[in-house]
Parts: C-alpha cells; structure tokens; sequence
C-alpha cells in the first residue's frame, strides 16, 4: 500500500511539475502548408523553426521562460489557413504566430488573428501592401526584388523592350504588374504580358506569342514548382536564349533543372552561398541538428528562422508577452541573422540586402552583386512614423 | 503564320498521344477509366527512373509502355474485371485506383518535381521558322501511333475481335470470341499507351505526382467527342486543338485553357454522337 501510494504521489507531483512547465512556456503557432502547393518547401521551414526555438532554448529560453512550437497544417490555401489560425488564436491560444504561406492563406487568416490580437510575423515575400496592425513581415516585397534584375537587364545588357509571364493569381500578377510599371518609369516598354492558369501546363501559344514580339529580355513570375519548370523546360525547347529574369526559382529547383535553368537570373535576399560568419554558423548548426535529412534552407524558410529570433528579441525588449508591447518592440529590434542585420522598421516592411544571381552550368547560383539595404517603399503609410 | 500551323498542329499531336489509351479502354469496355491521369503520371516516373539509371532517353518511352502494359493486365484482373457488372462501380473503382496511385508515388518520390532528361533539345529550321524540335518529333511520333494503332484494329485477328467485341459484344462472344480476354488485353494496351505518353511529354513539362491530372480532363472531353474511333479522335485533337491555340494566341491562354472543355459541351450538344458519326 505504502509503495502504491508513494507512486501516486510522484506520478500527481510529476503531473503538476509537468503543466507547470507547460503554463511557463512561450508558445509560436506555425501555420504552413504541410499539404499543397507549399508541401515541397514547407519541411525546410518546419526544420528552420525548429532550429531557431532550440537554440533559444539552450541559452535558457526568453524572460526564463521556454519556447514551445504549435504547427498546424494551412493546406496551402484560405480554407485550411482559416481552420489553422482559429485552432492557433483561439484553441490553442498561442502567444505569437510565425507564418511563412502563401498569400491566399495569408489572407484568410489575417482577420483572425486582428481579433484575437495576437503578434503575426509573416516570413514569405509576396505581392506587397498587406497591412495589419498585428503583422511584421521581413521577406521581400516586388520593390526590393524587381529592381535588381530590370536594372541589370537595362543598365548591363541594354534591353529595352520586355515580355512578361505569369501564373494567374495574386502573386504571379501583382509582381508583374509591378514590373510593367518599373520598367515604364526607367523608360523601357512592356511588349507582352501573359498568364496561364496555374495548373495549366501548356505554354505553346504564350511563347510563339512572345517569339513574334521579339522582346529583348523575358521575366516570369510563375507558381513555384511545376508551373515554372514547365513554362522553363518549353522555352529553352523553343530556343529562347534573350535574358531571362524568373521571380520564382528556388536555388534547389535550379540545380535539380541542370542546363535547362542556365543563364537564368534571380533576385533573392537568401542564398545559400552568403559569405558570411552567421550564414556558415547557420548552415552549420542545420546539419549538426537534422544531418543528412537536412533541408536545403531557402528564401522561404531563412526569414522564418530571424522571424522566430525576431519574436524573441521584441519579447525580449518589452519584459512581456502582451502583444500590444510585443507588436511596438518588433519595429525595434534587429536580428543578426543569416540574411544579415534586420530591422522591421519600415512600415511593419523590412529593408533587405538583395543578391542578383544568375544560375551556372551545374545548376549553382553565382552571386553577380548585391544591393544592400533595398527599401521596401511605401507598404503601409498608415504606420509610417 | 507557320508558328501557329505549327502550334496546332503540335498541340493536337500532343493531345492525340495523351488520348489514346483513355479511347481504346472506353471503346471495348465501355469503362471511363479514371486512372488514365494517374498512368500518364506513372510514365512521367518511369522516364525519370530511366534517366536517373543513365539509359537513353528514348528507352523512357518503350519502357513505359512496357510497364504500363503488365501493370495495366494485373490491374485489370484484380481490380476491374470483378466488376464488369457494375459499370458504374468499375468508374468508381478506377478513380479510386488514380488516387491511390498518385499517393503511392508521393510516398515514394515525394511532392517535389523531378527532372527527366531530354532526348531531343533545341529548335530545328522548318518553314522558314526554328521550332522546337522534341515538339515536332513527338508530332511524327503520334503520326506513327495512328498508323500503328489503325493497323492494330484493321489488319490483325486482335483488332477483328476487338472490333467484335465494340459492336456488339454479346453477338462477338456467341461467335466463340474470347471477350474476357479482349477485355484484358485491351485494358492493358490502353494503361501502356497512357504510360508512354506519360514519358513522351515529359520533356515538356515537370514530373510531379499531379502531373497527369490537367490532362484527364481534356482526354475525356476529345474522347466523348471522338466517339469510339481513331480517326475520330485525330479530328477531335486537330479541331478542339487548333480552337484552343487559336484562342490562346488571339484571345487570352486563360480562355484557351478551358477551351476545349467548352468546345467539346458544343459539339456535344449539336451532334450527340460526336464527330465519329456526324
């Protein structure tokens, strides 16, 4: 009898240490698309996450108190996002959401998360001009990373004259419709500019249209994944060899497309091949922690990293949780990350260094130059000041 | 001008190859067979597989026919032949089938995109205009299947007694034909037809586990247009095809990507049987 009760007692007084830890804990939801088109990269971002709140962890957590992450799969889209960010803000109750998805799902959950006022760091570059008093975003916006390849190809390559492609949704026309305006402001002219739905895989009428356009250089802004392996595959068949500038490449889909994706260029805050001393650190603590199931970190899932050491900083910097503090601190703070030093100071925008690269024979991205601290504009005047 | 006889003529010698199989299954066994996407899908991997084994590249195609063609005959027996009574169960059971077989290929491979490598590259002169070559030889490549499958129906003891069993199949089997066996054959012809315009297109486009499904429904809607024939099916590519690239070209490819679905509920609606009667 004695034993048992002794047992029952250590197995109440483990229970309680137990939730007593669990109460304690800073707890980040991740919604992200373990399903759907953000399937492919969406283990890199969990890896990133993963990375970030251990290490935070091992230097003792923030405020003494340990980070514990929430993932809920958003399916990739606004029906999943709005049961992913309902379960987070109001079942789970989480203190902060780190979210890299894509803009549908975004927008889904925005309202969301307005009324449960909580902390929102959106860590995937998209079309611009979301604005919420809850959300910071540290990835690009089309002002950072459309200049660096229009520039290049006017300014390097003397093209004059532009053909656009996309994949029809928000993000593929925001971007383009960006470029179109960028390009006219330096005096060039838009010649074409195309879309295809996004499960469409047929590009053949697209690229005789833009054949008989004869433009000077070409810049896509597709889905990731199969549209823009498609619509690339097609055109280097047709013998398209005039600069091509691609918004949606990933350094990983480059190297797997070999020759196809030669000579293409790219424009992007992250690339695995950063010199520096907090990239290596980076990369390096990836491999230590995931070994050879390590994803290859990308654009997307880099600025979800510094999005989880961001939260920390500002939860740092204002002695709280309370989101409203939290939300005013995340202007303040910089993370000294992979990508470099970061502030969201800009209009809940941050400023970013850009890489133009262009992809090499064996699929590998070299670096032709950097831009550093590119201005995300006028995302949201309403916070400016 | 050229590029776009040419655009037709390529769009449609594409949409011929990926129809084929789903026409041959519909003809003789009067099955919608669902699972088409899921076997072009499965001929992608095949040409990946045979890529990343470093054979060439041309392998891809007779090996996927090859593979198609035994999985399609174990398919067939296990999974479609119980349900020759129950048409409608056999549609379902063929859609099913496609989804487990689409999952089956995300387990093994993942839901990335994987690259097989080109047989063909580059442009080559023709009409005074450079076109992509893979293009232009899968269109000599759909020429020969017509020719071949045409041959295969007319010409041998097979194709009499598919034809038999198309008509009518009660008469064919009191004539002493073997339907059980035309069956099996048939449906195995139709997966190897649907995994080698799997691999065919693959230079065209990524291979990735939904790779197969913008293409079912366009095969559908060519192949009730068609009516059960092959001629009637290169008609239906040449016109729903030559539409779709002369929207996509003149009016937006948005429009042209629902095109022939459109056309197709059109023809359908003016002449019930399609073109194969008209």
């Amino acid at each position: 009898m004695k034993i048992r009760n002794f047992l029952l007692g250590l197995g109440m007084g483990l229970a309680c240490a137990v939730s007593a830890q669990a109460q304690e804990a800073i707890r980040i939801g991740i919604p992200v698309g373990l399903s759907g088109a953000n399937s492919v990269v969406a283990p890199s971002v969990v890896q990133a996450s993963e990375l970030a709140v251990d290490q935070i962890n091992a230097k003792g957590g923030v405020l003494g108190r340990r980070l514990e992450l929430v993932i809920a799969d958003d399916g990739s889209g606004a029906q999943g996002a709005q049961r992913a960010y309902d379960s987070l803000v109001f079942q789970q109750e989480v203190d902060a959401i780190v979210a890299m998805e894509t803009s549908a799902a975004r927008n889904a959950g925005l309202p969301i998360v307005n009324r449960g006022k909580v902390p929102l760091i959106y860590t995937s570059f998209y079309e611009g001009r979301s604005c919420s008093p809850w959300m910071h975003i540290n990835a690009w916006v089309p002002e950072q990373q459309v200049a660096p390849i229009v520039d290049q190809f006017m300014d390097g390559m003397g093209a004059k004259k532009f053909f656009l492609i996309g994949s029809d949704y928000a993000f593929g026309r925001g971007m383009l419709e960006f470029t179109r305006k960028y390009v006219e402001s330096r005096g060039g002219t838009v010649v074409g500019e195309e879309y295809l739905p996004m499960d469409g895989s047929d590009w053949t009428a697209i690229i005789s249209k833009m054949r008989s356009a004869a433009p000077d250089a070409l810049i896509t802004s597709t889905a990731g994944g199969a549209p823009n392996v498609t619509l690339t595959k097609q055109l280097r068949a047709t013998g398209v060899d005039i600069p091509y500038g691609n918004y949606a490449i990933d350094e990983g889909t480059a190297a797997t497309m070999g020759t196809d994706a030669e000579g293409i260029y790219i424009a992007a805050s992250y690339i695995t091949g950063i010199d520096s001393a907090a990239n290596k650190a980076f990369l390096q603590a990836l491999k230590d922690k995931f070994g050879d199931k390590t994803e290859t970190p990308s654009e997307l899932s880099v600025p979800q990293y510094e999005g989880i050491l961001a939260y920390a900083a500002a939860v740092e910097k204002a002695g709280s949780t309370d989101a409203e503090k939290v939300v005013e601190a995340l202007s303040e703070v910089t993370v000294d990350g992979p990508r470099g030093s970061i502030t969201m100071n800009k209009q809940h925008h941050a400023p970013l260094t850009m890489y133009l690269g262009r992809v090499a024979a064996d699929g590998s991205v070299e670096v032709i130059k950097s831009f550093p601290d590119v201005d995300p504009g006028d995302q949201c005047p309403q916070f400016a000041g | 001008m050229a590029i776009l006889v040419l655009d037709i003529l390529t769009t449609a010698a594409i949409l011929f190859a990926v129809s084929a199989g789903l026409l041959i299954i519909l003809g003789v066994m009067k099955l919608i067979n669902f699972a088409h996407g899921a076997f072009l899908t499965v001929g992608g991997y095949m040409a990946y597989l045979n890529g990343a084994a470093g054979l060439s590249p041309w392998l891809s195609i007779p090996l996927a026919a090859g593979v198609g063609f035994l999985g399609g005959l174990v398919i067939e027996r296990v999974i479609v032949r119980p349900l020759y009574d129950r048409p409608l169960d056999a549609i379902l059971a063929t859609w099913g089938l496609g989804i487990v077989i689409g999952q089956l290929i995300t387990l093994g491979f993942g839901r990335g995109v994987q690259f097989a490598p080109n047989p063909i590259n580059g442009t080559t002169e023709l009409f005074g205009v450079d076109y992509s070559a893979y293009r232009l030889a899968v269109a000599v490549i759909a020429v020969l299947l017509v020719v071949a499958l045409s041959a295969l129906l007319k010409l041998t003891r097979f194709g009499l007694n598919a034809r038999a069993v198309i008509m009518n199949e009660r008469l064919a089997r009191g004539l002493g034909i073997d339907s059980t066996r035309v069956r099996a054959l048939t449906f195995g012809l139709g997966a190897a037809l649907a995994c080698a315009a799997g691999a065919l297109i693959t230079p065209l486009i990524s291979v990735d586990p939904n790779m197969g499904l913008p293409w079912l429904v366009n095969s559908f809607m060519l192949v009730m247009v068609a009516g059960v024939s092959f001629p009637g099916l290169l008609a239906a590519s040449l016109i729903l095809g030559g539409v779709q690239v002369v929207v996509s070209t003149y009016a937006s490819p948005i429009l042209g990507g629902m095109t022939i679905v459109v056309a197709a509920a059109l023809v359908l609606r003016i002449s019930p049987k399609g073109f194969s009667r008209a």
